[in-house]
């Protein structure tokens, strides 16, 4: 038996972040912290080297943005350290900064996908081991700000669907399960997205959702 | 006995009066003294010359200013059928402004005359913006009234003043030289014709008498040009001066900001009361009944008390969270508020920790946004009495004065409460001094040390 992903959370609601560790050790996780503030995160993951790390956003002291600096911080020191950003609301512009660093082991959902617990334990499992996990709701942003809309419209119904798991961060296999469709299926789409767009094919996962989302983004 | 009582009856009633006389006569004797040696010494100050200096010198500058402003207002306005005319008559009114601080630097450099500045222009952007601006910027309008009623003030108060002095020195030198008659200009001439005092021969008389009216022109000519003076430094504070209108403007600005940044950080606090408890709560209760319908989904490995536990966690969060949605509600609005003011008030009053007795007769319904007002004051008072007071009871009177509505809470805490230091939080009392004054209400706290303390607030019936 493998041994379980270890996790430290920092969350400043103290029901929120019981909730979380439960569910977590619920689902064979190892927390190894749960703290309320940056400071206390940064020492935790200085102290017990986790594989991945759950922050809120919004934290002491002033309550915007210090779970995205001190991430931004961590992924600096500690670059194999997966980063679970977790908030209540999307803000495509944390996003952006956030993958400014490469989209290896970075995720950026919203608080309500707890709700669905085995997606949220799958994102945050691929996040642990170096993928990627954007919500859907940034992609739907970064789909709907994008000044290539002349290049999206040109994609099938089906392309657009794929196209959206992939920038939020899923395998083909994920693909293919979520959409019912075979794994060749999903390939064939892939790659014709990437020949309409006119980008490079790419093996790793995590490096074809940075190629979409820049390519949205630009 | 008797007699020396009579003795000491009557000495104080002979005394007294004799006094008391000698009192009243030092007082005037010293105010005499103080007049006189005013009167001597004023000719001598450097207020006088200044002023003089200030008459002449502002004057003839007035003069000037005012013909810039009548030439470059005139061309404008024949112009006027063109765009171009407009312009001009904008140039002449930012002259006109200029013309106003120079006026007023002027006062103050020679006669300490303190006017204060009015409100900065502040053309809108674009040249029509600023076109638009400056045709309606008051000060300058107000500065080019000024020169106009000037100018005529100061051509008779420069003559006077000349004629005045001219006379005194005239008056002071001519019987010296052996003259008998003030020459050329002045008044001084038609009070002593030749001949007036002396028939055919003007003496020495009439040299003695000319020579007394210098003396008293030349004390009395600084007066003359101290009230010239004064009708200006009048004119300047009404006219110069940031204008009644302008202040009030600016006090009311003031309180919209005040008002504006009040509703903002209280809907920033609404949001964080929802992201840090409410939404917290529903996520977690989301979380739960997540995770008990995907055990549930799995029959055959299902552990009932552990779903049992967290259906029970569950049902606990939602009800944790409708408790906190309730009291955030009543935070925005008090439902309390809309069966009427005294039902408002007396709920706080029966909510309050301490025994709190009050009294309220207000015959006519205060507009809501006083009503909230008054209920949040006397909300925030109420918990500040409970905090910091320690005090054993406290009374609330709610009354009518006509178009006020005067509330009035004491309590006989320890006191030495201070407007900086009372309200629960940062949003407390200075947040509801704040909103008081947006309404033109007054806040007064007297507190003290030791206790009681009376706190008053003012609010208008009507907002």
């Amino acid at each position: 038996m493998t041994s379980p992903i270890r996790v430290v959370i920092a969350e400043d609601s103290a029901i929120l972040r019981d909730g979380l560790s439960q569910l977590l050790v619920d689902r064979g996780f190892a927390v190894t912290n749960a703290v309320s503030e940056p400071e206390a995160l940064k020492d935790s993951v200085e102290h017990d080297c986790p594989d991945v790390a759950i922050i809120d956003i919004r934290m002491p002291p002033t309550f915007t943005d210090e779970g995205l600096r001190a991430a931004i911080a961590l992924r600096r020191t500690h670059p194999d350290l997966g980063i679970l950003l977790f908030s209540q609301y999307i803000e495509t512009r944390y996003a952006a900064e956030l993958l400014a660093e490469g989209a290896a082991g970075i995720g950026y959902l919203l608080k309500d996908r707890v709700a669905d617990v085995s997606e949220f334990v799958d994102a945050l499992t691929r996040v642990a081991s170096g993928g990627t996990a954007l919500d859907p709701e940034v992609v739907t942003q970064l789909l709907g700000a994008s000044r290539r809309l002349g290049t999206i419209s040109v994609l099938s119904a089906r392309e657009k669907d794929v196209l959206s798991l992939m920038a939020e961060g899923r395998s083909n296999v994920a693909i293919a399960n979520e959409l019912v469709i075979s794994e060749g299926t999903v390939e064939k789409h892939v790659a014709s997205i990437f020949t309409k767009f006119d980008l490079p094919a790419s093996q790793s996962d995590h490096r074809r959702v940075l190629a979409v989302l820049r390519f949205l983004d630009s | 006995m008797p007699s020396r009582e009579s003795h000491e009856i009557r000495a104080p009633i002979r005394v007294r009066p004799s006094k008391m006389m000698i009192v009243v006569s030092d007082e005037l004797e010293a105010r005499f003294k103080a007049i006189a040696h005013q009167v001597f010494r004023t000719p001598f100050t450097k207020r006088t010359w200044s002023e003089l200096c200030y008459l002449v010198l502002g004057s003839a500058l007035a003069g000037v200013c005012l013909a810039f402003v009548i030439i470059t207002m005139a061309a404008g306005a024949v112009l006027a059928i063109t765009f171009f005319g407009l312009a001009i008559v904008g140039l002449s009114l930012r002259g006109a402004r200029g013309i106003g601080g120079f006026q007023r630097r002027l006062a103050r450099g020679l006669i300490e005359e303190q006017i204060d500045e009015p409100d900065p222009f502040l053309p809108r952007p674009g040249f029509l913006g600023w076109l638009q601006s400056v045709l309606k910027d008051r000060p300058a309008w107000r500065a080019a009234a000024y020169l106009a009623v000037k100018v005529p003030l100061a051509v008779v108060g420069v003559l006077t003043a000349i004629s005045i002095w001219f006379d005194a020195f005239t008056c002071l030198i001519t019987p010296l030289g052996g003259g008998y008659q003030p020459k050329e200009f002045g008044l001084a001439r038609g009070l002593f014709p030749p001949g007036y005092l002396s028939i055919g021969s003007p003496g020495w008389i009439h040299g003695l008498a000319i020579f007394l009216t210098g003396v008293l022109l030349f004390f009395a000519a600084p007066w003359a040009v101290r009230l010239i003076v004064l009708a200006d430094r009048q004119l300047m504070r009404g006219l110069l001066g940031p204008d009644v209108v302008a202040v009030r403007t600016r006090s009311l600005e003031h309180a919209r900001a005040q008002t504006v940044d009040a509703s903002a950080a209280v809907l920033r606090r609404i949001e964080r009361d929802l992201h840090d408890g409410t939404q917290a709560q529903l996520v977690t209760l989301a979380m739960r009944l997540g995770l008990a319908k995907e055990k549930l989904a799995d029959p055959a490995h299902l552990d009932l008390a552990q779903v049992s536990q967290l259906v029970n966690d569950a049902h606990r969060g939602a009800k944790e969270a409708i408790v906190e949605l309730r009291d955030l509600a009543r935070g925005i609005h008090p439902p309390a508020l809309d069966v009427g003011l005294e039902g408002a008030l007396a709920t706080l009053a029966a909510r309050s920790t301490m025994p709190t007795e009050l009294s309220f007769s207000v015959e006519e319904r205060p507009t809501p946004a006083i009503e909230t007002i008054a209920y949040f004051c006397l909300a925030e008072l109420l918990a500040n009495v409970a905090q910091h007071a320690h005090a054993s009871w406290a009374t609330i009177s709610c009354t009518q004065h006509g178009r006020w509505l005067r509330l009035v809470v004491r309590d006989d805490g320890i006191g030495g409460a201070q407007l900086s230091k009372l309200g629960s939080s940062s949003s407390g009392l200075v947040g509801l001094t704040d909103r008081v004054s947006a309404v033109d209400g007054h806040l007064e706290i007297v507190s003290p040390p030791h206790g009681p303390t009376v706190v008053t607030v003012d609010l208008p019936l009507h907002a």
